[in-house]
């Protein structure tokens, strides 16, 4: 019997999947969300009035730049704008899920007025 | 390996059946199971572990030399005799170094459900009650600080996410998020949007606040195709 082998396997569903969780976590999303965030929030104040107009173009820029990538996942997106007044914000998740093929991402943005949170999770569909 | 400890432990559990008892029949009929050996071994003392011990470290060595036998047997978990990676592992690879083996992975079968069983859905009303009774729980009588709401926030997620885990069916992948603000002056939004199938996914949310903090919560359920 040998004893080194070399073994060499097809690539599997699974394994496909755990490669798709690394582009998904990887830094250069991180600044195409932010260009997201810029592009609609850029230099304005903020205004009550238009908070929720702002809050929804962001998600669906985010939204369809991930579909643009074109892999087998379900994302949920959640951005939260907060006006800039001197208190303290904590946020945090907690997730269910296979660690080793879904991923989070997690982009901060403020301006002078408002701070802003973007939330991307991932969850593989597994064909 | 499994048969090897109760053969040998068939010959002293005869002896012990001569000398004491009337019903040798019952402990005859059950010396072949291997559940009842352990318990047969505690009353003949520590004799038969250390000889099912023997015979498993035995499985793995090649053949080593009667000397050591007695050394590994005695002490497992003490002192580990100076040996090279011949004699512990089976396979060694022309550098010396031990060859594992590789660990199967498990690979499950296709149950071609692509939805929820019927009334096995995501019950978004069911959740957010859950949600505000454990936001009210947990942050009733407490006030905003910044070096404790650090980890408030962090157990606070994973309560709620193990909470909504007891409610939720099965096959379920859970997104749990907490937002956790000093109350003051600000105003604020929180909003979210997903790419997902309406019908078998849905999430849902609470909110809390009092006089020094506010709190927003959103679980969202992703079912596992």
């Amino acid at each position: 019997t040998s004893l080194i082998r070399v073994v060499q396997f097809p690539l599997q569903q699974h394994v496909k999947a755990k490669l798709e969780k690394a582009v998904i976590e990887n830094k250069g999303d991180v600044l195409v969300f932010s260009l997201c965030i810029e592009s609609v929030l850029g230099k304005a104040d903020y205004n009550h009035n238009k908070v929720n107009q702002w809050t929804a173009a962001i998600v669906e820029q985010s939204l369809t730049h991930l579909v643009k990538l074109g892999k087998t996942y379900k994302y949920i997106v959640t951005c939260a704008v907060m006006q800039r007044s001197g208190a303290g914000l904590h946020t945090a998740s907690s997730c269910f899920w296979d660690t080793t093929t879904d991923g989070t991402c997690t982009v901060r943005w403020e301006n002078r007025t408002m701070n802003c949170i973007v939330n991307v999770f991932a969850v593989a569909i597994i064909l | 390996m499994a048969e090897q400890p109760s053969l040998e432990l068939a010959p002293s559990t005869q002896v012990t059946a001569e000398d004491g008892t009337e019903a040798p029949q019952p402990r005859a009929t059950r010396r072949g199971s291997q559940p009842t050996a352990p318990s047969r071994g505690a009353e003949e003392g520590k004799a038969p572990q250390l000889l099912s011990r023997r015979s498993s470290v035995l499985s793995t060595l090649l053949g080593p030399p009667g000397s050591r036998r007695s050394s590994l047997g005695a002490a497992p978990g003490g002192k580990r005799p100076s040996v090279g990676p011949w004699l512990l592992h089976s396979r060694v690879s022309f550098t010396g170094l031990p060859l594992f083996q590789p660990i199967p992975e498990t690979h499950l079968e296709n149950t071609y459900r692509m939805r929820p069983e019927e009334g096995c859905r995501f019950n978004a009303g069911r959740v957010q009650r859950v949600l505000e009774g454990a936001l009210a729980g947990v942050l009733g009588g407490t006030a905003y600080s910044p070096q404790g709401s650090t980890v408030l926030v962090q157990s606070l997620a994973e309560l709620l996410r193990s909470r909504a885990k007891e409610v939720v069916p099965p096959r379920y992948k859970l997104v749990c998020h907490v937002l956790l603000g000093q109350q003051g002056q600000q105003s604020m939004l929180v909003a979210s949007r997903a790419l997902w199938d309406p019908e078998s996914d849905s999430f849902a949310s609470a909110s809390f606040c009092n006089a020094s903090l506010f709190a927003v919560a959103t679980v969202h359920g992703v079912y596992f195709e």
